[in-house]
């Protein structure tokens, strides 16, 4: 049995570009590197045999060998801390999440290529206006207590997250579905009505905050579906996890335990890797790469979907004015940013999320530096000596180096960016949300729940402050539409008004690379664009020598 | 009332109004950070209806009196109260963290003290020698290092790049103690030290020529006391008020500069502790780690005090 099964909405192969840049070829670059230094260094005892042969054995052999079952694997992960948890429902950094994916499954969850695949459920079909949904659950699915996932459980998580009391992260992209009228058809099928219509509750399930847990489920006791069983939990500082002998994907996971580690800062995660301490590690900057390989570790470079944006207000001076919107989006060599910032690692953005999106517009032509129309652009908006303030903070990888990039383009058309740098707990403290013009990052999500969040009037992350009315209709018709060709139409509509501007302040110049660091042990770590480090979360396909 | 017990009378009230203080400001100070532990725990993700539940739940939404009140209160009757981040017993979480750095400062402070003095007196014999000239610059040379250069180097020769000899990292499984796996302690232990050494050995030296030089160490030589005796009998007990002073600094330096050594090696201690409270804006793990080391501040410098007292005769007598 495979977990491939499709349904209807959306599942055809992501734009071939994004394919070709994809980070497998990029880990193939850097196995060769490093098998390259390995020869060089090695070249007398080696001098028999051809070195291109053995760079190709070595590369060739890791990759073709059968993976082994047994081991212990050993993960090294910063962005914890005694807020760590392993609530499946409002996890929050990195490192609860790589925890929460081992111990978790949903309905549905984006694969390596960042496409939402059927997990948990067997099928998830709409009505004609996508008002109603019915979904079938995988069977014999049993959860780490050994008791079997019926819809009792889905309809149990789903109220926890909408609980109007206690309202939980996912509330947000659940707000369509009528909680309270979900009904059963036997053990395993549910029919689930709507507010409106949801024609993108499939892919919204795959958005990380859905992770079903069982009826009466409590977080000191995480209970879940996933490949790794909880056994012990200090929050920042370890965490280990056992083999679910159970798990439903047959064959998997490979390693018998799981040890994930609390690390303050990179330093000391390369260091741990180095000297023989971790296995793995993720979420690194592009500075580390050099010193993984010096010391004898592997780099693999994912190129994901996570955008890090600059972000104006539609609502206040001077980003009201759309041509000074524009002028901002052409001040921005994106190539140069990302040389700058990744060390050329990273995808190039055209102010649009999503890149992955079966429905991502990509007849919009790559938007390059302009700095002559962005200076006539300021000149009709009547602000040819543009000064604004940009509020950074260490957001992400690269996100201060970006800002001051940005200052130093911008420049070039007679603008002054002035940088507010903040802690990041100021920068999402209570004035997130409300700055005018600063940076955020956003995980990958598919189009239409990111744009639930984003760019819809109301939405709860609308933190450009977006209420244009033609794309929120053009919103609530997709979400009304079945037909993937009808959708994908109208997706490439409401891009346009983001691609214009209209209905959009982000800039989005890149899509952050994420970097993972392993040892010469690890196999089966292969590259996702979902932005999630660690080839995605995925842990389960991992196995060791 | 003899001049001992008025001094530590004295000292001991005077260290509780300091830890009193101490915790106000604590409480000021947390006010100060931008967020709070709601917006700390739920990530940029929450919602801020998210947030605001709970901040209600926490009780974020009382004033910092009446948060101050309760804790205090808590304290008296013997509860240090609950962590924010993550609801588990405040001493449960830090004890742990307390005994690891105990045991890492004291290991760095003993071996530390040991090598200087013992450094300091070798070389005041041989004042202006070669060996004088050699270790006093690179004692001085060593001062001028930063903590975290003398750790990443450490880890570069002896764990990374030159030798692959220990452990790169000393992170320690939870629920287990340093001395489990001494290996883990070398790298931190060794980083202390060598930062450490050069301030006592320097104080050593100063203080052991000065005693060499006085009139009482001539009438001993003049009278044919042999060097060594001379050195060890006369010399040293004379320089010892000064040395000891340095060493009771030197152990309040390691209460706090650990925590760059500690964060270097991500050593499970007091430092990381304190670092990751302060991140999750956790004010009641703040506070108590905090008061720990106002509370061993205090602690080392009375026993500093009377160990001078007690080994200046002619201060110990009532006048």
């Amino acid at each position: 049995m495979t977990h491939g099964d499709q349904i209807s909405p959306g599942s055809k192969p992501a734009d071939p570009s994004a394919e070709l840049r994809g980070g497998f070829t990029r880990r193939e670059v850097f196995r060769f590197a490093a098998a390259g230094t390995a020869v060089f260094a090695g070249v007398s005892s080696l001098a028999a045999c051809g070195p291109g042969g053995t760079a190709s054995t070595s590369a060739s052999s890791a990759a073709s060998a059968r993976p082994k079952r047994g081991g212990v694997l050993r993960v090294g992960m910063t962005s914890g801390g005694s807020e760590d948890t392993l609530d499946a429902l409002v996890w929050a950094t990195n490192i609860d999440g790589l925890r929460v994916f081992q111990l978790y499954d949903s309905l549905t969850a984006l694969d390596k290529n960042a496409q939402p695949q059927l997990s948990l459920a067997e099928e998830m079909t709409p009505n004609s206006d996508a008002s109603e949904w019915t979904v079938r659950l995988r069977s014999g699915v049993t959860f780490h207590n050994g008791k079997p996932l019926t819809v009792d459980d889905v309809i149990y998580t789903y109220q926890l997250i909408a609980n109007p009391k206690k309202p939980l992260t996912g509330s947000v992209l659940l707000a369509p579905v009528d909680v309270a009228n979900i009904k059963k058809l036997d053990s395993l099928t549910l029919r689930i009505p709507c507010h409106a219509p949801y024609a993108s509750f499939y892919e919204s399930q795959a958005c990380y905050q859905f992770f079903i847990v069982p009826v009466g489920y409590d977080s000191a006791n995480p209970v879940g579906t996933g490949p790794f069983k909880y056994q012990s939990f200090t929050p920042g500082q370890q965490s280990t996890f056992v083999r679910n002998e159970n798990y439903w994907r047959p064959g998997l996971p490979y390693v018998d335990s799981l040890v994930i580690t609390d690390y303050a800062d990179e330093t000391s995660q390369i260091n741990g890797l180095v000297s023989g301490q971790l296995d793995l590690i993720g979420a690194l900057s592009g500075d580390s790469i050099p010193a993984v390989q010096s010391g004898g570790g592997n780099v693999l470079v994912e190129n994901g979907g996570a955008f890090a944006p600059f972000t104006m207000r539609l609502d206040q001076p001077p980003f009201d004015d759309i041509r000074v919107r524009q002028a901002m989006r052409l001040v921005v060599d994106r190539q140069e940013m990302l040389q700058l910032v990744f060390g050329g690692h990273g995808l190039i953005g055209n102010d649009l999320f999503a890149p992955f999106d079966p429905s991502y517009n990509h007849s919009l032509p790559q938007r390059h530096a302009d700095i002559e129309q962005a200076r006539s652009l300021l000149k009709q908006a009547g602000h040819e000596k543009l000064t604004v303030s940009l509020t950074t903070a260490d957001l992400a990888a690269g996100s201060i180096k970006a800002a001051q990039v940005f200052a130093q383009q911008a420049s070039a058309a007679g603008m002054t960016v002035n940088l507010q740098q903040v802690p990041v707990s100021t920068l999402y403290g209570p004035n997130y949300l409300k700055w005018t013009f600063a940076q955020d990052v956003w995980t990958y999500y598919p189009y239409l729940p990111n744009a639930r969040e984003a760019l819809i009037k109301g939405a709860v992350f609308n933190e450009c402050h977006v209420d244009y009315a033609p794309y929120t209709k053009l919103f609530n018709e997709v979400n009304a539409t079945v037909d993937p060709s009808r959708r994908r139409a109208l997706i490439h509509e409401m891009q346009q008004l983001e691609y214009e501007g209209s209905a959009s302040g982000y800039i989005i110049p890149y899509f952050v690379p994420s970097i993972d660091g392993y040892s010469n042990r690890v196999h089966g770590l292969t590259s996702s664009k979902t932005s999630n480090p660690l080839g995605g979360f995925d842990l389960a396909n991992v196995w060791l020598d | 009332m003899s001049p001992l017990a008025r001094l530590l009378t004295g000292r001991l009230v005077l260290g509780v109004i300091t830890l009193a203080v101490v915790s106000v400001l604590i409480f000021l100070a947390t006010e100060v950070l931008p967020g709070n532990a709601a917006y700390a725990v739920l990530g940029h993700n929450a919602s801020p209806a998210e947030v605001h539940s709970l901040e209600i739940q926490l009780h974020l939404n009382r004033g910092i009196l009446a948060q101050y009140g309760s804790w205090v209160s808590g304290l008296l009757s013997g509860n240090l109260g609950t962590s924010i981040a993550n609801s588990s017993p405040v001493w449960g979480l830090v004890a742990p963290r307390l005994v690891n750095s105990a045991v890492l400062a004291i290991t760095a402070g003993v071996i530390g003290s040991v090598i200087a003095v013992l450094l300091g007196v070798l070389v005041a014999a041989r004042k202006d020698s070669r060996l004088d000239d050699a270790v006093s610059s690179l004692a001085l040379a060593i001062t001028a290092l930063p903590e975290f250069v003398v750790a990443i180097a450490l880890v570069i020769l002896l764990s990374t790049v030159v030798w692959h000899i220990l452990p790169g990292v000393s992170v320690l499984p939870p629920g287990t103690y340093a001395w489990s796996e001494p290996r883990l302690l070398v790298l931190p232990v060794a980083a202390l030290v060598i930062i450490i050494v050069p301030y006592i050995f320097r104080m050593t030296r100063a203080a052991m020529i000065e005693a060499l030089d006085s009139d009482f160490c001539e009438m001993a030589r003049l009278k044919g006391v042999p060097p060594r005796r001379l050195l060890l009998v006369h010399a040293l007990p004379n320089a010892l008020p000064p040395i000891i002073q340095v060493i009771a600094l030197t152990f309040l330096y390691l209460a706090g500069g650990i925590v760059i050594v500690e964060n270097a090696f991500a050593y499970p201690g007091i430092g990381q502790g304190l670092v990751n409270a302060v991140s999750a804006r956790d004010i009641p793990v703040i506070q108590f780690i905090v008061l720990a080391l106002a509370a061993f501040y205090v602690v080392v410098n009375i026993v500093a005090d009377v160990t001078v007292l007690l080994l200046s005769p002619h201060r110990r007598v009532a006048r």
